[in-house]
């Protein structure tokens, strides 16, 4: 990748017999936004920590900006960071918490003015300058640790669960400012989460990871789609899961007996004819119909959101299986339907990993 | 991070020299002047048993010990009911000012133990203020205030009290109130609530008040002096008579040894009695990884 | 009104424990201005004790050295709990409840068994004579103790991942500490030092072993008692506790305007 700010180059860290980073390689470009999804445990503050330099690698090399800064103290490195308890100074007012590294980096008063100034006005504190931590809302804590480790332009800003202590309503206001100010500022945002909903929505790639293993990286439109990892394809989205024997192997596609019906999906993980498998389709990736067709069944029951609306179908086989559709009058609860997917739109792997 | 364990013992290194050559070594000369002799204010290194064998076989000394007990007993314990609610209090409702009432019950300690305890035997004793003022408006006057076990036991509570409510306070400091809140709400009464809630959450708490006020009493010799009478004496005064007048060390360390003993006894019970730490209170935030 | 019941029985209990704590104090403090001692009924007043203690050389220097006992206990103990909490609750490696073990262990051992096996030990071993220094080194074993207690628990509620922050704001580890942990525990290692020096101000039966022949306040006290307590010495303790007593009242003036603050919210 052209104009590289961070790259991570086989990156390990145990905890005693824990492994919280195995062989992590990543590298994020100048302008992206970059997001860290996984469980928790899986290993994601680890990596910010050991990005920001909280923690040391057991092996590998941290690269930022052109320098190696695998050994360099924390506070040689000249990043930005939000916390995911934001972690404000509880003694010092919002202006004092906000120019905090200015004041490290011994900024004259005037550049301290300026740059709070700009920061207050980009994340909307403008008449908070003079309150503590105490007297905030969430929210307005949230926005003042952005604005924290904002104020001296870093070259690179780590975000740990930033809005995880959010109220709902909150967080998807600032999922989109927080993409907003990336753009503005046109530097990196490595973005840790474990709400796929906030990785999706605001980055432009994504990792996602397991027990400290990298299981996927790519464009986030690409991992949604084009799942390559069995723990990937389970982990987006709402998938609905099938296990069954593979009883073909055509080209790309692998057909499965899965209680009576054949079902079709992408074959991954080397399937071969015989081998047990366990298929995952996006439940908004299957279609719902009212007519007869092969695998049918009735509406059992309609959550309704709204835009759209699950229905949960009772096969003949006697499975249920969710589908995510747009609302319609004719699929009312006990309404007979069958559904049907493309081979392409499901993902099959080898069951048991 | 890599330099933790250096860290660490950059910070708890001097200390640990600190008591380690100040503290425990002096300790264990003791345990070594124990086996000693002394003759005309001499110690000699000749190793014998005979400090303890004294110490077992007379029974004045173990009647002196088993009387310690008892009053530190009843001392903790008076000290622990009183300390509860002033302690409570202070870190509930203290806020700010929370020092300030802490440190009005630690002041006294500038007075000195002796001005104190003096003072005390002149309120306290057949010419003192309480039975003067009784005998005055024609009342009797409360003999068990005179000279007695009873007047010892005030004295020690008044000069240790403030432990106990120090103790308390510091393990209420990480006491979270709220959850005083959600037992009332699920219908519990304030006493009920303290003892489903608040007692155990705090034993560790309860339990370092019980150690910081039953150790010097066991030791304790001027309160009885001055408040005990004739027959009030405590172990820690003949125990303080031997490095005293009579100048025989070794047996003075012997009975140093054995009070040093049962201290550790005591602690342990006290420990066992806590039961799992997890469960009192301890709670401790998370340090740098 | 069980609650208010429960508020009202804790606030009487701490307003007679106050007074059963000041009693003898305040008792003091009369007889300090009376003509006797004995039976001081009806009062007397009298300013002599106060005239006398003004020109009486002796008591002046067992004040100060009591004074130097304190400070510098306080100091000692205050500085060593102070950085050993901070190295076991920051950097938790296998050990640090064994040296936390060590720092409390004080606490169970009788105060007249510290004073007299430091005296044994410089004495008998050492050869060293008891003096100012050697009384302020028994004292601080057990003030530091105290003092480990209090930090220990009061720390316990710091965040250090505060001071992580700080560190990848630029601030070096030095800087952190000024900027960041300093100001929101030093009310806890103020009272560390007050603790301490509350301690050993007064300590009689670890100062009275290791001072040699250096006079001290309890020491004056002790050597009086034979022919009863001078009066002089009740009029130090008066003018003692006034003075404690002003501390009290300017650091409650100055929490109260808000010019320190003791406790911040998260
Ligand atoms: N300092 C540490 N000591 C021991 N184990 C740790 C430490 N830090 C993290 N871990 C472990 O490493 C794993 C990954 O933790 P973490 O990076 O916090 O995960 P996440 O942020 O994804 O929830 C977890 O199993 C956690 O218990
Ligand atoms: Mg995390």
């Amino acid at each position: 990748m052209s104009d590289t700010v961070l790259t991570l180059e086989h990156v390990s860290k145990n905890f005693g017999a824990i492994t919280a980073a195995d062989d992590i390689n990543i590298e994020v470009g100048q302008t992206e936004f970059f997001a860290l999804l996984g469980p928790s445990g899986s290993g994601k503050t680890t990596m910010l920590r050991m990005i920001a330099g909280l923690e040391t690698p057991d092996t590998g090399r941290i690269v930022i900006g052109g320098t190696d800064v695998t050994r360099l103290p924390p506070y040689k490195r000249g990043i930005g960071m939000v916390f995911q308890d934001f972690l404000l100074f509880p003694h010092k007012t919002v202006a004092e918490n906000i120019t905090f590294p200015l004041k490290m980096q011994r900024s004259s008063d005037t550049e301290k003015a300026e740059h709070l100034q700009w920061v207050v006005n980009l994340v909307h504190l403008e008449g908070l300058e003079d309150r503590y931590p105490h007297q905030l809302s969430g929210g307005q804590k949230q926005r003042v640790a952005l604005a924290r480790g904002l104020v001296s332009r870093p070259s690179l800003l780590l975000l740990d669960e930033p809005l995880a202590n959010l109220d709902r309503e909150l967080r998807k206001e600032m999922e989109v400012e927080i993409r907003r100010f990336q753009l503005e500022l046109g530097i990196p945002f490595v973005y840790v989460t474990h709400n796929q909903e906030e990785a999706l929505t605001m980055s432009d790639r994504m990792a996602i990871m397991r027990d400290g293993k990298m299981e996927q990286v790519g464009e986030k439109f690409s991992l949604y789609h084009n799942p390559t990892s069995q723990f990937v394809a389970s982990f987006l989205g709402s998938p609905n899961v099938f296990s069954g024997r593979v009883s073909a192997v055509d080209g790309e596609i692998a057909t499965l007996d899965w209680h009576g019906h054949a079902i079709q999906a992408r074959a991954h993980g080397g399937l071969k004819p015989g081998d047990a498998a366990t298929c995952y389709v996006k439940s908004e990736k299957i279609a719902i119909e009212t007519d007869a067709g092969e695998m049918s069944g009735e509406i059992r029951d309609v959550i309704f959101k709204g835009q759209y609306a699950d229905f949960l179908v009772l096969l003949d086989n006697g499975e249920e299986v969710t589908v995510s559709s747009s609302h319609r009058g004719q699929l009312v609860k006990g309404a007979k339907t069958h559904i049907i997917w493309k081979p392409e739109n499901a993902d099959g792997f080898p069951a048991g990993e | 991070m890599k330099n933790n364990r250096l860290f660490f013992w950059v910070l708890t290194g001097p200390g640990t020299a600190f008591l380690l050559l100040f503290l425990i070594l002096p300790l264990m000369s003791i345990v070594v002047f124990s086996f000693w002799r002394t003759e005309s204010y001499h110690l000699y290194a000749d190793w014998n048993l005979d400090n303890y064998r004294v110490l077992a076989t007379n029974p004045s000394y173990v009647t002196f010990l088993l009387r310690s007990l008892f009053m530190a007993s009843v001392v903790s314990f008076v000290s622990l009911v009183v300390a509860w609610p002033v302690a409570f209090f202070i870190t509930r409702y203290g806020g700010q000012f929370k020092i300030i009432l802490l440190l009005l019950t630690s002041t006294p300690f500038l007075t000195g133990e002796i001005l104190r305890v003096t003072a005390m035997q002149q309120i306290l004793g057949p010419i003192g203020l309480i039975n003067m003022a009784l005998t005055t408006f024609g009342f009797d006057p409360v003999t068990a205030l005179m000279y007695s076990k009873t007047a010892t036991a005030i004295g020690l509570i008044y000069l240790w009290l403030p432990f106990m409510v120090l103790a308390i306070h510091l393990s209420l400091l990480n006491f979270d109130f709220e959850l005083l809140q959600v037992a009332k709400v699920n219908g519990a009464r304030p006493l009920r609530a303290f003892w489903e809630v608040t007692w155990p959450l705090n034993r560790a708490g309860s339990a370092i008040g019980v150690v910081l006020v039953f150790i010097p009493t066991l030791a304790s010799s001027i309160t009885s002096k001055f408040l005990g009478g004739p027959n009030g004496a405590l172990f820690g005064n003949i125990l303080a008579h031997q490095f005293g007048s009579t100048g025989t060390w070794a047996l003075g360390s012997a009975m140093g040894v054995v009070l040093f003993v049962i201290s550790l006894l005591v602690l342990y019970i006290v420990w066992k009695s806590i039961g799992d730490l997890n469960r009192s209170g301890i709670t401790i935030k998370g340090g740098a990884e | 009104m069980f609650r208010n019941l429960s508020i009202t029985l804790q606030i009487v209990m701490l307003v007679a424990l106050y007074i059963f704590l000041y009693m003898p104090i305040l008792y003091i403090v009369y007889v300090s201005m009376q003509t006797t001692a004995i039976w001081p009924f009806p009062p007397d007043f009298t300013g002599e004790h106060y005239v006398n203690l003004w020109h009486a050389t002796d008591y002046h220097t067992g004040f100060r050295n009591s004074l130097i006992i304190g400070i510098g206990t306080g100091m000692i103990s205050s500085v060593i709990a102070t950085m050993a909490v901070i190295g076991i609750l920051k950097y938790r490696v296998k050990g640090s409840k064994l040296i936390a073990g060590l720092f409390l262990s004080p606490l169970f051992i009788a105060h007249i068994l510290i004073g007299i096996s430091s005296l044994m030990f410089n004495k008998t071993l050492l050869g060293l004579p008891g003096n100012l220094f050697s009384a302020i080194i028994a004292n601080a074993t057990y003030a530091t103790a105290f003092a480990f207690l209090v930090l220990l628990a009061q720390l316990a509620r710091y965040d250090w991942r505060l001071d992580e922050a700080a560190m990848v704001f630029g601030a070096t580890p030095r800087r952190t500490f000024r900027e960041i942990t300093l100001p929101l525990v030093w009310p806890a290692i103020f009272g560390a030092f007050i603790v301490s020096f509350l301690l050993a101000f007064n300590n009689l039966e670890i100062s009275f072993y290791n001072l040699g022949a250096t006079p001290t306040l309890p020491t004056l006290a002790w050597g009086s008692l034979r022919h009863g307590i001078s009066q002089e010495l009740y009029a130090l303790a008066a003018l003692i506790n006034a003075a404690v007593f002003s501390f009290l009242g300017l650091l409650y003036i100055l929490i109260r305007s808000g010019v320190i603050r003791m406790d911040f919210k998260d």
